[in-house]
């Protein structure tokens, strides 16, 4: 097992730029997953990590070895691909053993590793067959199986649940992180899906046009997400964004909304921290849906009045879409028994708490 | 859906034996030719024999056997030596250009940004101003009599390969995009008729006394099959997804393995089928063996054009009887390897 540390790393494509100075260590033996939307520059980042592809600038550690003239073939990672890459032309067995028999390992201790790996991924039923012939679920297991038999020093996933059927994917998802729990594997998971990250990573590094956003554990990221972005991206439905501006008024700081006059009121060490903040007339608050309760009566004065425009049932909750002010929509999550009408007065509680502001111009988090 | 009118069906099916008879007719005539007895080959009797009225193995016999003077045009006395000759240069054409065009395809295919596609206007450009430029130089060559030599003939080459990279960077000059293609020019082997390549290959190949040999004539054949072997494979590789080739890599395969265990053996549908069109292609010739051979090495379309006595003239029994006989190889190498044909050997491999 290794630690592996990036540094300064760039790779352009002839005018593009898919990675930008990307400083990053991922811890040995825990599972770190890059996050970000298509594009952003993750599977560049593990293909370089791999191997696959040569950096334009910068470092790859492995521990404290240098890995950038190491080819891949020598770096011990397992890689498993978003489309798997079963060799269809071998066995299951083959397929499993392929790493082993490249390195020249006797026939025998082929046989007794494949064996193991079968029976740790349930596939010995299917050893023999031929690999085309699996299921796709199964050759996601194939490809796993391929990867983990070499024992690798670092554990490469690329988006490899996105192809699996929705339980088979939840239940490859458990059985991956209780794979890497009891293994101690460094595991890398790149992924666009936050609910994957969220529910297996130890650390989560978020990315956007090639730039690191955030770096951090499920809980900061969620709780203290450092720009607009990670706030946006993170939490299903997404986080509430509304224009605002700083104001005092008799020693108090407020929170005013552009469109409207909604406002909230500051506790003393942000009302500081705003009053320093140069850029404070142009700012965004946001908050989680899930933070905000409904209310029938304005019975405490801070609540904010809203109207319900329209109810997303969702089963287990139910998400209620409001207009804030003039044009803003603020969503809330309700119990799954609400069933107010459109256009029915709410009044929203905010916990202070989970208040989160940003600069609109840097999109910085101000805290 | 309804009945068809009785005349309609019967039409259809007149029609058909129509197009069929006109395409199998002449296979037909072929192989009970083959079987006729010298009195049957022509009307010269007064009747036209559609039937073997006394089948022989006559025509067999007179091919394959030696006799010597038989055959006044042909240098050979049987066509054993043409069977051997054409087997051993198609074959050894094939397998050529099966070697370098699977490795050039598989480097176009994954290690390569050339697409093979260039505006008609470069492409043609490009030509003119290779010919224009190589063309004093051509003159010199022969004003200095060494273009009839070896040496000559080399040093023109590289010349001429060396002005081709040349103009790819001059013409990036004033053009942005692709000015050369190595895929494309590979394909613009191909552009020329056989016939105007074939005299210069012949004046070269006696200034490098290949003349008359099987390795001249394999040479010849794995050039001018190459393309062909190279654009095949091309398509055959990237429908491969190079995800493979990687996870082969990262498990610790070097590219030549990746190419060889994962690679290949899943293109061999692929290789499969190349092999039999650039056999086929090779065992067919006729114009290139005709001009490189002249002893020793005539192919069986060479031999076959010889079969004239001087007694009665061409000799249509025994050409039928060795043009049966030319037809079993291709047949049995694409029975043979049927069950490559068929594609689709490698979908499944990946989930697009």
């Amino acid at each position: 097992m290794a630690s592996v540390r990036l540094e300064n790393l760039r790779k352009e494509f002839g005018s593009v730029v898919a990675v930008k100075e990307l400083t990053l260590h991922f811890p040995d033996k825990k599972f770190a997953a890059i996050l970000g939307p298509s594009g952003c520059g993750k599977t560049t980042t593990m293909n370089m990590i791999a191997g696959l592809e040569t950096p334009t600038r910068g470092f790859i550690y492995f521990d404290d070895r240098c890995m950038n003239d190491v080819p891949p073939g020598k770096r011990n990672v397992g890689f498993v691909f978003q489309n798997y890459a079963i060799f269809t032309h071998m066995t299951v067995a083959e397929n499993i053993g392929f790493g082993l028999k490249i390195r020249g390992v006797d026939e025998a201790t082929i046989r007794r590793e494949v064996g193991k790996i079968a029976e740790l991924l349930e596939l010995t039923d299917m050893l023999p067959m031929n690999a085309g012939r699996l299921s796709v679920n199964d050759m996601q297991k194939v490809a796993l199986g391929r990867s983990m038999i070499v024992k690798p020093r670092i554990f490469l996933l690329d988006e490899p649940f996105s192809n699996l059927d929705a339980a088979f994917r939840a239940y490859m998802r458990g059985e991956l992180k209780r794979i890497q729990r009891e293994i101690g594997q460094t595991m890398i998971y790149v992924t666009h899906d936050q609910v994957e990250a969220m529910s297996m990573a130890d650390y989560i590094a978020v990315m956007d046009f090639g730039v690191l956003q955030q770096f951090g554990t499920p809980d900061e990221i969620y709780n203290q997400p450092v720009n607009l972005f990670v706030a946006n991206f993170i939490g299903s439905p997404n986080m509430n964004f509304i224009p605002c501006y700083f104001h005092s008024q008799n020693g108090q700081g407020y929170l005013v909304q552009k469109h409207g006059n909604a406002r909230i009121l500051l506790d003393d060490r942000r009302r500081q921290l705003l009053e320093r903040h140069p850029g404070n007339q142009d700012l965004i608050w946001g908050v989680r849906p899930e933070h905000l309760t409904l209310h029938a009566e304005p019975s405490q004065p801070e609540y904010l009045r809203a109207t319900v425009r329209f109810l997303e049932p969702l089963g287990p909750k139910t998400v209620v879409h409001l207009e804030l002010g003039d044009q803003d929509t603020i969503k809330v999550i309700a119990h799954p028994s609400y069933r107010e009408k459109t256009g029915t007065v709410q009044w929203i509680e905010i916990n202070p708490k989970y208040l989160h502001i940003f600069d609109a111009k840097t999109g910085l988090a101000i805290r | 859906m309804t009945q068809r009118p009785t005349w309609q069906i019967v039409l259809r099916y007149i029609l058909v034996l129509i197009v069929v008879g006109w395409f199998t007719f002449p296979t037909y005539w072929m192989v009970t030719m083959a079987f006729k007895p010298k009195v049957e080959w022509s009307t010269a009797h007064g009747t036209i024999y559609w039937v073997p009225q006394n089948p022989t193995l006559d025509n067999f016999e007179t091919v394959l056997t030696e006799y010597r003077g038989r055959f006044f045009r042909a240098n050979q006395s049987s066509a054993l030596p043409s069977i051997r000759s054409s087997i051993i240069v198609s074959i050894g054409g094939t397998l050529f250009a099966l070697l370098i065009g699977t490795l050039a395809a598989y480097g176009l295919s994954r290690f390569s940004t050339d697409t093979g596609e260039l505006p008609w206007y470069i492409a043609l450009g490009r030509l003119g101003l290779l010919i224009l430029v190589l063309l004093p130089f051509m003159v010199l060559w022969a004003w200095l009599g060494i273009i009839r030599y070896w040496y000559g003939i080399l040093s023109f080459t590289l010349l001429g390969i060396a002005v081709n990279q040349l103009l790819d960077k001059f013409l990036a000059l004033f053009y942005r995009g692709p000015t050369g293609s190595l895929a494309f020019s590979i394909l613009q082997l191909r552009m020329f008729p056989p016939m105007a390549i074939v005299i210069p290959v012949m004046i070269m190949w006696s200034a490098f006394k290949l003349i008359d040999t099987w390795y001249g004539l394999i040479a010849v054949y794995g050039v001018v099959t190459f393309p062909f072997v190279v654009w095949l494979m091309k398509s055959f590789f990237d429908e491969i997804p190079r995800e493979l080739d990687e996870a082969a890599i990262v498990d610790g395969a070097s590219n030549w393995g990746a190419f060889f265990k994962v690679v290949l053996p899943l293109a061999k549908g692929g290789l499969a089928s190349t092999a039999l069109f650039v056999f086929i292609l090779n065992w067919s010739d006729f114009l290139i063996a005709l001009l490189l051979t002249t002893r020793d090495w005539p192919t069986i379309p060479v031999f076959l054009n010889s079969l004239v006595s001087s007694e009665i003239g061409a000799q249509h029994g025994p050409k039928a009887a060795l043009g049966l006989l030319a037809v079993i190889p291709p047949v049995v190498f694409g029975i043979l390897i049927q069950r490559y044909l068929v594609r689709g050997l490698t979908f499944g491999a990946i989930k697009r």
